[in-house]
């Protein structure tokens, strides 16, 4: 069969990759998409020590190691800025979640509880996506939980960044007033605001903080917390709340200028009606342009054209799924967004270059020289989701592409003499 | 006493006599136009790819397929020059109208969780049919969807097919003769539900106990009911019609062959197992649904008649949902040389407005797997093939003379992401056309965010 030998060429690829890793490749007569040009261009990348060294026109690159795409496009690997990868191996047993804390609210952390072993990482990885912020489940607090940025690399000497991003949520809750989560969420920020380097010093200067604090010992915050939202306004955190009414997104933005804070808001499903006041505060968005339902009352504005209106309001875009798993699915919905008016330049910004910008992963993100070569060979149109990658790079080492998957697809469709459970 | 049963006999003369029969579909089609779609490219449903060619349809049905047709002149003129034709999309697992948008406690309507067995209870009978999703779904195609219970239960009830011309009623969304449907259970859910609750099912042995005792009450039911049925008019009027019983009629009506089960099962070695409780009780399993291991018995699923309705990629969710291949579709497809039926199916209000492209990477994972499969086979996935699992592949499903013109015109081959759907057909009357912003609005969306405009009008 085909694809035996495929998976041979691959194995071998991989193998020699690893040997001669340090040396140069050269991927050569690539389409590249760069994450930063709104158009392709025929071109070539020098892939030095992990880094990008070069991104030429002329083809007299040269390397240790020659591939020749053929013309096949080539992006920057995709990242994903709103995941549960190594942190939720499936969704319905608790005892493979790790993404809830009943202690601490603000100040958890998930960075610990990464599992670089999960079946998620091959499998959104061979499906171009090469990094990806994971991020917890809501906390109670109507801001809380951290996330980390994540390389796909499935090392167990973790590479990331962590506690780089700050959660929370606006809206509808079926138990108390929006307007109570609103005022909760503005004295948490400004208990943050007032905090300055001597308060976060010790424990004990922090317990002193939040007893003389009505909103932090009401709270019962713990120094993590404290330490947090020092944290948010010292080092400009980026701030996702998940939020889609009209009317919350206008409240978002008013505590954005009142407080200076590094926002973004995920979901927006009706940003569409207030689009001037987002594109003017530069509020970066992360939405699911497949999604046009009208899934609650704060969302009834929900329409397919999204993506599109925010590309003409110059704003800012990135993607998340809905679904749980399936995180290179933002590929469909990119591509659902194009169908729709989205142009493919702005499509490819939103899975690449703009997470890196909005969330300050340096040096990802785009292809040019200085960047890891995070590089994604793609057999056809990666935002046609029936197309997958031929070849992924992280950190300039090609990544083997095997998946728990095509393991349970070969055992079921080779050597079918042997009894299901003696194959390979 | 005799008394009596002439008053029954002379309620049921009555009955018959005005032709009453409730819950019936009252479904009409819109006014259509007799229209020639011409120089299209076509996927019939049945298999086949006609390139450059015309299509007629009249007084609601497909009359030709074709070029330089006969009797064109009279017709409305659509050229499809560059476009695609498809039958209209058939989604055999649908919640819309019963888990509808937004999603909300007054209409979650789907799942009567209240006792693992309610074959008692009918979708049709919850469902909204103000849902908005409906007229979203239009828009990518769907003329027809298959609306089953949840699966918290063993047995969950009812299903019923509709047509997607979104109406006041759900009788008049009906599809006209359609064979009523048995939604069942495996796994997870019922042992969850009820297990959480200390009660029966909390384990899969628990499951099977559960089907068994049911299908052995409806037996007996079914026999009570055929004893009488074969008695002499006067020998009824002198016993007594067995009680109706709303469960047992319903499992009844599987063990007749009348009513149809779709048996939402993830696990390959409970799909065998329901397979022995279908035989054990000799009734039919139409499809499994989900199906996530299905193709770990492909060939059995074939070997049986048994279509499996799956997602192109969806794993992880669950446990026995964990086992995810993407070629599960196309490895069903062609077990047993080919004569697998499988399905793509929804179970998802966004992935029902693109079962084109969850088609698409099946189709794209069968063909890395190694199998040869055409675009025009890979059609059958959402179209002919639910149709027969719906029991109404007589009526639509394909583009075949004589069956009823739902139809599709996409914008492209209908296997990319940018394909759009730019008219839908049903019964041969124009029901979406894009270019003239021709669409259903459901009431729900009238008004609500601006009273003078529909809800995602600009």
């Amino acid at each position: 069969m085909i694809r035996n030998k495929t998976l041979i060429v691959f194995s071998f690829i991989f193998f020699t990759s690893t040997i001669l890793e340090g040396s140069t490749i050269v991927i050569k007569n690539a389409t590249i998409f760069d994450g930063i040009e709104d158009s392709s261009y025929l071109g070539h990348i020098l892939i030095d020590d992990g880094f990008i060294k070069k991104v030429s026109k002329s083809s007299m690159v040269q390397g240790d190691r020659v591939i020749d795409v053929k013309g096949k496009i080539v992006t920057p690997g995709f990242i994903a800025p709103d995941t549960e990868i190594g942190i939720v191996e499936i969704g319905a047993l608790s005892v493979t979640r790790d993404d809830e804390s009943n202690i601490y609210d603000i100040g958890f952390s998930i960075h610990s509880a990464f599992n670089p072993n999960s079946t998620l990482i091959p499998w959104n990885r061979s499906n171009g996506i090469t990094s990806a912020i994971t991020l917890p489940r809501n906390t109670s607090s109507p801001i809380g939980g951290l996330g980390s940025f994540f390389l796909l690399d499935s090392k167990m000497n973790i590479n990331s960044n962590a506690d780089m991003v700050l959660i929370g949520r606006l809206g509808a809750s079926g138990s108390s007033s929006r307007a109570e989560n609103l005022s909760l969420m503005e004295d948490i920020l400004s208990f943050g605001l007032s905090l300055n380097k001597k308060d976060i010093a010790s424990d004990i200067t922090i317990d002193e903080i939040i007893e003389n604090s009505s909103i932090a010992s009401y709270l019962d915050l713990k120094a993590r917390d404290v330490k947090v939202l020092y944290r948010l306004f010292d080092e400009d955190l980026p701030l996702i709340i998940k939020s889609h009414r009209a009317s919350d997104i206008l409240n978002l933005i008013s505590l954005k200028k009142k407080y200076d804070l590094n926002l973004v808001i995920m979901g927006a499903q009706e940003a569409s009606l207030v689009i001037d006041d987002i594109a003017k505060n530069d509020v970066p968005l992360i939405i699911n342009p497949i999604n046009n339902i009208p899934n609650s009352f704060d969302e009834l504005a929900s329409n397919i054209n999204l993506a599109q209106r925010l590309e003409k309001a110059g704003i800012a875009m990135m993607f998340n799924v809905s679904r749980d798993h399936n995180y290179h699915l933002i590929r469909q919905g990119a591509g659902v967004a194009v169908a729709n008016g989205l142009s493919y330049g702005s499509a490819i910004k939103a899975l690449t270059s703009n997470v890196a910008k909005v969330f300050n992963i340096e040096n990802r993100g785009s292809i040019k020289v200085g960047n890891y070569a995070d590089i994604v060979v793609w057999e056809d149109d990666p935002l046609e989701p029936s197309s997958i990658p031929e070849r992924v790079f992280i950190n300039g080492i090609e990544t083997d592409l095997t998946t728990r998957s095509t393991r349970l697809r070969d055992r079921y469709t080779k050597d079918l003499n042997k009894p299901n459970t003696y194959r390979n | 006493m005799k008394k009596i049963y002439i008053l029954i006999s002379i309620i049921s003369f009555t009955l018959e006599a005005t032709n009453f029969e409730p819950y019936e579909s009252t479904y009409e089609p819109l006014p259509y136009t007799n229209t020639i779609l011409k120089n299209a490219n076509i996927y019939d449903g049945d298999g086949n790819e006609f390139l450059e060619t015309d299509i007629i349809i009249q007084n609601g049905k497909i009359i030709s397929i074709g070029k330089d047709l006969p009797g064109a002149d009279e017709l409305t003129i659509v050229d499809a020059t560059g476009k695609w034709i498809t039958p209209g999309i058939i989604d055999i697992h649908s919640h819309m109208g019963v888990y509808p948008a937004p999603s909300v406690k007054t209409s979650s309507d789907g799942n009567e969780a209240t006792s693992p067995v309610t074959a008692e209870v009918w979708a049709e009978h919850s469902i909204w049919t103000q849902d908005p999703q409906f007229a979203l779904a239009l828009k990518g195609g769907v003329t027809t969807f298959h609306v089953l219970p949840g699966s918290a239960n063993l047995i969950g009830g009812r299903g019923v097919t509709a047509k997607n011309l979104q109406r006041n009623t759900i009788n008049s969304m009906k599809f006209p003769d359609a064979p009523h449907s048995l939604k069942m259970a495996c796994g997870e859910n019922p042992k969850r539900v009820y297990g959480n609750r200390g009660q029966t099912p909390s384990t899969r042995m628990g499951n099977i106990a559960g089907y068994r005792k049911s299908w052995i009450k409806a037996e007996g039911y079914l026999s009570k009911l055929d004893e009488y049925e074969k008695k002499s008019d006067e020998a009824k009027e002198l016993s007594y019609k067995p009680t109706r019983d709303l469960e047992l009629e319903t499992l009844a009506g599987v063990l007749r062959g009348d009513i149809l089960v779709h048996n939402h099962c993830y696990r390959a070695d409970e799909m065998a197992m329901m397979i022995d409780v279908a035989k054990e009780f000799d009734y039919k399993i139409t499809a499994f649904h989900h199906a996530v291991e299905a193709y770990k018995i492909a060939d059995l699923l074939a070997e049986n008649n048994i279509c499996a309705a799956l997602w192109a990629d969806w794993w992880g969710f669950k446990h026995e949902a964990y086992d995810m291949v993407q070629a599960n579709v196309a490895i069903v497809d062609q077990a047993r040389n080919g004569t697998g039926c499988a399905i793509v199916h929804s179970d998802d209000e966004i992935g029902i407005q693109h079962l084109n492209v969850e088609a698409s990477k099946a189709l794209s994972a069968g063909l890395k797997a190694g199998y040869s499969i055409s675009k025009a086979r890979a059609m059958k996935w959402i179209t002919s093939n639910p149709a027969k699992a719906a029991g109404i592949y007589d009526q639509t499903g394909s583009l075949k003379v004589g069956k009823n013109a739902d139809v599709v015109m996409w914008s492209r081959n209908p296997f990319s992401v940018y394909a759009l759907v730019e008219k839908v057909y049903i019964d041969g009357a124009l029901a979406y056309d894009k270019s003239s912003g021709f669409e259903p609005t459901s009431d729900f969306d009238i008004g609500i965010i601006n009273p003078k405009k529909r809800r995602i009008e600009e």
